[in-house]
């Protein structure tokens, strides 16, 4: 117990003490609230990852960060297995990676997002989270603390990878770290952007809904649906910026844009991409501010 | 501002078409309050007011002396809450899910994980805290919830409905717990049921809604004081004279009249009781029934829930 001295092993009859076992109050250290919030974060983050639960509930996560991963260690795989043979690695560009595995993020944010958010509603446990531990705004970045990193491990990860193992293929590899330095200040921004735009989206959704079925459903319906209608537009001849109401792809053409040279088939600028992404996780801080603002549990 | 316990000041709050407090006033000041009313009567809506998790129609409310709302992080800091439904996640284990709101309640990673030990511990689950919440029964369940309302060792802990659904047995451990909470830590309590048996056997203090509104409150040990000081005697004799004779020795004696020799005598305690006894004796008058003038705390409160 708190203030309980045992007594110690070998004393004397006459150093031996009396252990009041029973409950003490608390008057030990406390850690500020930021340590609160990522505390949060960090339980509702491996809980959503699997940790301490059984292998169904980590099988998707590992899977599809194995499936984001696995071009890069492709690439990787056969620059090790033929030396100077099928991929040349200077011809290799990041701006593509998170197109290419948009879908897997996607769905990885979906349902990240809905563990993070969906059990504490229906579990309960919003009301004593708010009544004795933490204000709602603490409550709301700690779970989008809880989305979004786990999300680098499929936004940023495998292009970090691939990032540095160029870096150790190359003939040169402090030359290469030289001259592509600014690179991997882009991979990091555009690995954040991705994730905070779909953690946002992510749990502003599910925030409405405490099952978790319903919340995944409702979210790949909002970007998937948007993003078919936005290509139907498009291919009904409409103008071009409909391009940017692919909200599923948003933020992999904002962050695609951050690398000099990419290539596009949309005719959406930079700044028309930026201002859809903002335009899109304003909506969805809006409908958070909305659901966590002071309402009654 | 008083420091009293809780205080409530033209509270109300509706729910739809439901008024489920309505102009509640009240302050009350007691190491364990009870908040006692029928289903439906207010108690989980004043204690959500209490606690701010519910905005007012009107009014205010305080706890320990501060306004509710004033300093939010504040109120937190001094309150554990005992919700009556859920509140628990089913697939974390007793220990983690304590633990995990001890960190979130500011205790250092390892701390709050010593801290979860012992709270449970206290509630009789050092056994059991590695199993995951979802195999437990509905009594550990509540004391798990209890449990995680002591973590930091708040000023007040409000438990509501915390005997619900548990056998005899159950109950009693908890209402056991519940009781050294105020008398053996000093943290205040402020518990809500609607089994009246609970509430005198917890608490100091009462407030009784019905309704939304107030029924009836104040400290338990008061309640229907003038009516316990009195007693009714039957008498085997003359009730006019055995009163006249009780008059004359100073106590405040009435013949209730009716044909049934019934007297009423305001006793202040065991001396004047002896007294009555040594009257009769005296005046040859035969006591045939000696039982409380009035309705007891059970029934006036029963009354008031009504």
């Amino acid at each position: 117990m708190s203030t309980a001295d045992p007594p110690a092993s070998g004393t004397g009859a006459g150093e031996a003490r009396i252990a009041d076992a029973r409950l003490q109050r608390w008057d030990g250290a406390r850690s500020g609230r930021w340590a609160a919030v990522r505390a949060l974060a960090r339980w509702s983050a491996t809980g959503a990852l699997g940790a301490r639960r059984g292998w169904r509930a980590k099988l998707a996560p590992i899977a599809l960060s194995l499936i984001a991963l696995t071009p890069a260690i492709v690439v990787l795989g056969v620059r090790a297995l033929i030396p100077g043979g099928a991929i040349d690695l200077d011809e290799i560009t990041f701006s593509g990676y998170q197109r290419g595995t948009g879908l897997v993020i996607l769905i990885f944010a979906g349902l990240v997002a809905a563990e993070v958010m969906c059990p504490d509603r229906r579990d309960g446990v919003l009301s004593l989270y708010f009544a004795t531990a933490l204000s709602r705004l603490e409550y709301v970045v700690g779970k989008l603390m809880a989305t979004a990193v786990p999300m680098l491990l499929v936004t940023l990860v495998p292009m970090l990878v691939l990032y540095w193992g160029i870096v150790v293929f190359e003939d040169a590899p402090v030359t290469y770290l030289r001259e592509h330095w600014l690179t991997l200040g882009r991979i990091v921004l555009s690995g954040a952007l991705v994730a905070g735009y779909f953690a946002v989206v992510g749990i502003a959704i599910a925030s409405l809904t405490s099952r978790r079925a319903y919340a995944v459903g409702a979210y790949l319906a909002l970007l998937v649906g948007a993003t078919a209608a936005a290509d139907a537009l498009g291919e009904a001849g409409g103008p071009g910026w409909v391009d940017a109401l692919r909200l599923g792809t948003v933020p992999a053409e904002l962050s695609a844009r951050l690398y000099p040279g990419a290539e596009s088939d949309s005719e959406v600028p930079l700044v028309g991409w930026a201002i859809s992404y903002v335009v899109v996780v304003s909506v969805a801080a809006g409908v958070l501010v909305r659901r966590f603002r002071r309402t009654d549990l | 501002m008083s420091a009293a316990t809780l205080a409530a000041h033209g509270v109300r709050k509706r729910y739809g078409r439901v008024q489920a407090l309505d102009d509640v006033t009240v302050t009350l000041d007691a190491p364990a309050i009870g908040l006692l009313g029928a289903n439906g009567a207010g108690k989980t809506t004043l204690m959500k007011a209490l606690l701010g998790l519910v905005g007012l129609d009107a009014g205010t409310v305080s706890i320990l002396g501060r306004r509710v709302g004033e300093d939010p992080r504040s109120d937190r800091a001094r309150v554990g809450y005992m919700p009556e439904r859920g509140a628990l996640p089913l697939d974390m284990t007793a220990h983690d899910f304590v633990m995990q709101l001890a960190e979130l309640r500011g205790l250092p990673r390892r701390a709050a994980a010593l801290r979860a030990s012992e709270v449970l511990f206290h509630v009789g689950l050092e056994e059991e805290r590695a199993r995951l919440l979802r195999s437990y029964s509905t009594g550990m369940r509540q004391r798990t919830k209890l449990a995680q309302a002591l973590l930091d060792t708040p000023e007040l802990v409000v438990l509501d409905e915390p005997t619900n659904g548990l056998d005899p047995g159950g109950r009693a451990e908890m209402l056991g717990i519940v009781r050294r909470l105020s008398s053996d830590l000093g943290i205040r309590v402020l518990m809500s049921s609607h089994v009246l048996d609970d509430v005198l056997a917890t608490c100091d203090a009462v407030c009784v809604l019905r309704d939304g509104r107030v029924a009836h409150h104040g400290a338990l040990d008061t309640l229907g004081d003038d009516d316990t000081r009195a007693v009714i005697v039957r008498v085997v004799g003359d009730p006019e004279a055995f009163a006249n004779a009780l008059s004359a020795r100073g106590l405040a004696a009435q013949a209730q009249g009716g044909g049934d020799a019934l007297v009423r005598v305001t006793c202040s305690g065991d001396r004047d009781l002896a007294a009555l006894r040594d009257v009769a004796m005296a005046a040859g008058i035969g006591i045939a029934e000696l039982r409380s003038g009035g309705p007891t705390a059970h029934q006036t409160l029963i009354e008031a829930m009504r």
